[in-house]
């Protein structure tokens, strides 16, 4: 582990036992995560990116799953070999993380400064009181006006974009080292959207957290990434530094993706005209059974023989930039 | 707050008078003439005409109606038509066995019924849970007098730990008090608590499953805290409900668990009051039980407001 990285993920495998058969929802991914940076992972709904992220902090449901293989070293530890208090001691204090729904993921029925400063209490021993010192000071910072009267407020009586404010305020609450976002601005309106993005952003530089941004939102990580994986059933399809991924998008399902974001600018204009959508054809595979060869092999325009027999491994096209395509050279030709 | 739990408490005036009018006339509508009934079987036509002349059954019924509600304002219940003894002074008398059973039952099952439950659910189809509706299936099925004399044989004649039967107020001292109510308690609450732990079983499964308690659990909380704060305080509302409808169960089971157990209390008093036919006895206790009714109704729906904030006032 070289002393830049805070976070290595190593040929990570999350199955999920159902019955309809063992579900490989996270098959072999790798990527790293320096310190203090932000690290987007992108892909479509079910294609292992939220699993990913539970899997880092042990928190998938054990009574359906299980990290099979891989290993996650944060900070120099092998996450996997913790015990469970061990593991909590780092949950909320060392690796926080906000979730989708600021609607359902604080408690309906505890103040928004109970929930602040039962993590604060948890993870520094401070006394309650000034644990909700600290709450107010948080909200401050989250940008939540009024904090000593928002601290005795139930989340019913903040608005989305407050709620999802509060969480970042719990998440940050003890200068964590990573902060795992899964989808942080998914439920809210657009303008509030921005809103958290830059907050996050600026928080980020503030107190030097790593951030790993989850989202099937292009937009998102070109407002905040640095670096990006692209997710395609369960595994890692191509990883680049986000200026190259957007110049020059390599794997055919990074590229389907980027022509499913609508784009208002003149250069895609073609004769005054908009071009029309593109979608990607079919749908995600079923990971309740094993893929033989390239997981995006039935939806690609550039499939062979090879593609649907043989996984393509990761190949490094560039500097930073690697592909996992047995077919890189025509998909980069055809641009 | 206040002012919220005053208009309940308002708002129970209307319910309590439909009761006071469905127990007057009760009575009344009773087949057969109620003097007749009161005299019993051989009474001749004079001693039925008395019955009538005491109970004032013979003046308009509206009269009646308006001296029997005008006694009950000043908290008069009527006399017993047997031992001519107030009904207000008899169920007095025999309060304290009732109160004590129930609410030492209460106590027992929710203090062992909620944990029970919490423990369930998070253990779900592991060994415990399973435990715990084995347990929650036959508590329900056994009938509360057979679970009483089963743990009577067992821990009255064979071990011989605790008394068979019979009743010691407090004023006797505490542990003769508490070691007569420990088997019917448990009796009693068998039903009570198997219904507690699996609506709490329920309640907290679906709580459990949640996105703020995987929030919860992303902040490395003690599981202890996540269970009994994040969880709980959420499942409590079905749980409280059960609590309160369990009441009326107990008020039920009170009546033969007291016969079981030879306790004077209301339970009894209610047997032997039907069995005689001492109408007046019947209608004080109607009251009093609905009464009773009534206002845990209102404090379950007033316990609401402090559970979920979301539940407005």
């Amino acid at each position: 582990m070289t002393a830049m990285n805070i976070l290595e993920v190593r040929d990570l495998a999350t199955h999920f036992f159902t019955l309809d058969g063992v579900v490989r929802a996270v098959d072999g991914v790798s990527f790293d995560l320096a310190r203090g940076e932000t690290l987007g992972i992108v892909g479509e709904s079910g294609c292992g990116k939220s699993v990913t992220a539970l899997s880092i902090l042990r928190l998938i449901p054990p009574e359906t799953s299980r990290i099979v293989g891989g290993s996650v070293r944060f900070d120099g530890r092998d996450l996997a070999a913790l015990s469970e208090a061990e593991m909590r001691a780092i949950r909320g204090h060392r690796i926080a993380m906000i979730f989708q729904e600021p609607m359902t993921s604080l408690n309906p029925v505890l103040t928004i400064g109970t929930q602040i400063a039962e993590n604060v209490v948890r993870h520094t021993g401070v006394p309650w009181r000034a644990a909700l010192d600290r709450a107010r000071e948080m909200l401050d910072l989250v940008k939540i006006a009024d904090a000593r009267r928002r601290i005795e407020e139930y989340p019913h009586q903040l608005s989305g974009g407050m709620r999802q404010r509060a969480m970042i305020a719990i998440a940050l609450s003890c200068n964590p080292q990573v902060l795992i976002a899964d989808e942080p601005t998914t439920a809210l309106d657009v303008t509030i959207q921005a809103q958290i993005l830059d907050l996050m952003l600026e928080l980020k530089e503030k107190l030097g957290t790593a951030i790993i941004m989850i989202t099937h939102d292009l937009g998102v990580i070109a407002e905040t990434a640095e670096r990006v994986v692209v997710m395609y059933a369960g595994r890692k399809v191509e990883e680049a530094p986000v200026e190259a991924l957007f110049a020059q998008p390599t794997h055919p399902y990074t590229r389907g993706l980027m022509h499913a974001v609508p784009r208002l600018d003149a250069d895609a204009e073609i004769a005054g005209r908009r071009p029309r959508l593109q979608e990607i054809p079919g749908i995600v595979p079923a990971l309740n059974r094993p893929i033989a060869g390239c997981a995006f092999a039935p939806r690609c325009g550039f499939a062979t023989e090879r593609c649907r027999a043989e996984a393509p491994p990761l190949v490094s096209t560039s500097a930073g930039h690697a592909v996992a395509c047995w077919e890189t050279a025509r998909v980069l030709e055809a641009a | 707050m206040t002012a919220y739990i005053l208009r309940r408490l308002l708002a129970t005036l209307p319910v309590m008078a439909v009761v006071a009018v469905f127990v007057f006339f009760l009575l009344r509508i009773a087949p057969g003439d109620p003097a007749a009934i009161i005299a019993g079987e051989d009474a001749t036509r004079e001693a039925i005409e008395a019955v009538r002349a005491k109970l004032g059954l013979d003046r308009p019924i509206l009269e009646q109606f308006a001296l029997w509600l005008w006694r009950l304002a000043q908290g008069d219940l009527g006399v017993s038509i047997f031992s001519n003894l107030p009904v207000t002074r008899l169920i007095g008398q025999r309060l304290e066995p009732t109160v004590a059973l129930t609410l030492s039952t209460l106590l027992v099952a929710v203090a062992l019924a909620i944990p029970i439950g919490v423990v369930a659910a998070w253990q779900v189809r592991k060994l415990a849970d399973r435990l715990v509706m084995i347990f929650a299936v036959l508590g329900f099925a056994v009938p509360g007098f057979l679970a009483a004399y089963v743990l009577i044989y067992i821990f009255a004649v064979q071990l011989q730990w605790l008394p068979v039967q019979g009743y010691r107020p407090i004023a006797e001292g505490l542990w003769p008090f508490v070691e007569g109510l420990i088997l019917p308690s448990v009796a009693l609450g068998v039903t009570y608590m198997a219904l507690i732990a699996r609506i709490t079983r329920a309640s907290m499964l679906e709580v459990l499953s949640q996105d703020y308690i995987r929030t919860a659990n992303s902040k490395g909380l003690a599981t202890r805290r996540v269970l009994l704060l994040h969880a709980l305080k959420n499942a409590a509302v079905p749980i409280v409900t059960v609590i309160g409808i369990g009441i009326a169960l107990l008020i039920s089971g009170v009546v033969i668990t007291e016969t079981v157990f030879n306790i004077p209390g209301l339970g009894r008093l209610t047997v032997d009051a039907v069995l005689k036919r001492d109408y007046p006895i019947v209608q004080g206790l109607i009251l009093v039980f609905a009464a009773v009714k009534v206002l845990v109704n209102l404090v379950i729906d007033i316990s609401y407001a402090f559970l979920d904030p979301r539940i407005r006032y």
